[in-house]
């Protein structure tokens, strides 16, 4: 795992990705935006969506906050997952076969919702759980890409988030 | 929640319903109790996600947005905000942009 954020002095961050890496950032608009548009009752798609109130004698107010509110949410999903596209078109290419993503400050919220939004829906397919150790991988694991893929976005966000606390008021 | 490296124990259990308020009570006894609004854990988020959600939506200090994060991971829900039914309907819409498992409630 080599992907690294570098922030730089006007404010944007870099980040250098395998070719591997890339293409596997590339594909998750694609399978988000499926996600987003597919069977509302799709767990993953649930998991993203959730309710406000379980108070089931809230149930119209549930269901007029999701009206107000649930275009806005797919809408600014929408709106992120463009961004990451338009930041991964601009990549560089760099030595060794890698690419440096530069993601302007106005993007970074972008990247991190689609990373973590693609963590939550892949999490939710896979089953994760706070027990599931995705440290030692079974390659007879018809399942083993996936958690691979979710491992390597965990560390990708965390990285990223590292370097945006630095941002916050420690 | 998790951490990157070291994925802790406990599975967190789905929030069970809520006890449904008695319709016979007066409606207007209750309308100056708050609204909380409740973040759940989840075996996803990334604690460290989590206290910079909490720091960038509500301005927290880092200090209380650890402590909120650490009781949601401990205790499996934190009340994050309270305030009007309007307030915690907007509060609850942006944790969930961000993709943070939160409820809103009556309070007690």
């Amino acid at each position: 795992m080599t992907a690294r954020f570098t922030r730089r002095r006007d404010g944007r961050i870099d980040l250098t990705l395998e070719r591997a890496e890339a293409d596997l950032i590339q594909g998750l608009p694609e399978q988000l935006l499926a996600l987003y548009e597919g069977e509302r009752t799709d767990p993953a798609r649930e998991r993203l969506f959730p309710r406000a109130y379980l108070d089931p004698t809230e149930e119209e107010a549930e269901i007029q906050w999701e009206a107000l509110v649930h275009p806005d949410l797919l809408a600014g999903r929408l709106a992120a997952l463009q961004q990451l596209r338009a930041s991964l078109e601009d990549a560089e290419p760099a030595r060794r076969d890698r690419v440096v993503v530069h993601i302007a400050p106005d993007d970074v919220n972008a990247w991190l919702s689609v990373l973590n939004d693609a963590r939550l829906a892949l999490g939710s397919r896979l089953g994760v759980t706070e027990d599931t150790d995705l440290a030692q991988l079974d390659p007879s694991d018809p399942e083993s890409a996936g958690k691979a893929a979710y491992a390597w976005l965990t560390y990708l966000q965390g990285e990223l988030i590292e370097t945006l606390l630095g941002d916050l008021p420690g | 929640m998790s951490a990157p490296s070291a994925p802790t124990r406990v599975v967190p259990a789905p929030p069970a319903p809520l006890e449904v308020q008695e319709p016979e009570l007066d409606e207007s006894v209750g309308t100056d109790r708050p609204w909380l609004v409740i973040v759940w854990n989840d075996p996803v988020n990334l604690m460290s996600y989590v206290v910079y959600v909490l720091q960038k939506l509500f301005a927290y200090s880092r200090e209380k947005a650890t402590r909120l994060m650490l009781e949601v991971h401990h205790d499996g829900k934190a009340v994050v905000s309270d305030g009007s039914r309007e307030k915690a309907e907007a509060d609850v819409a942006r944790l969930h942009a961000h993709g943070l498992w939160a409820t809103m409630e009556h309070s007690a």
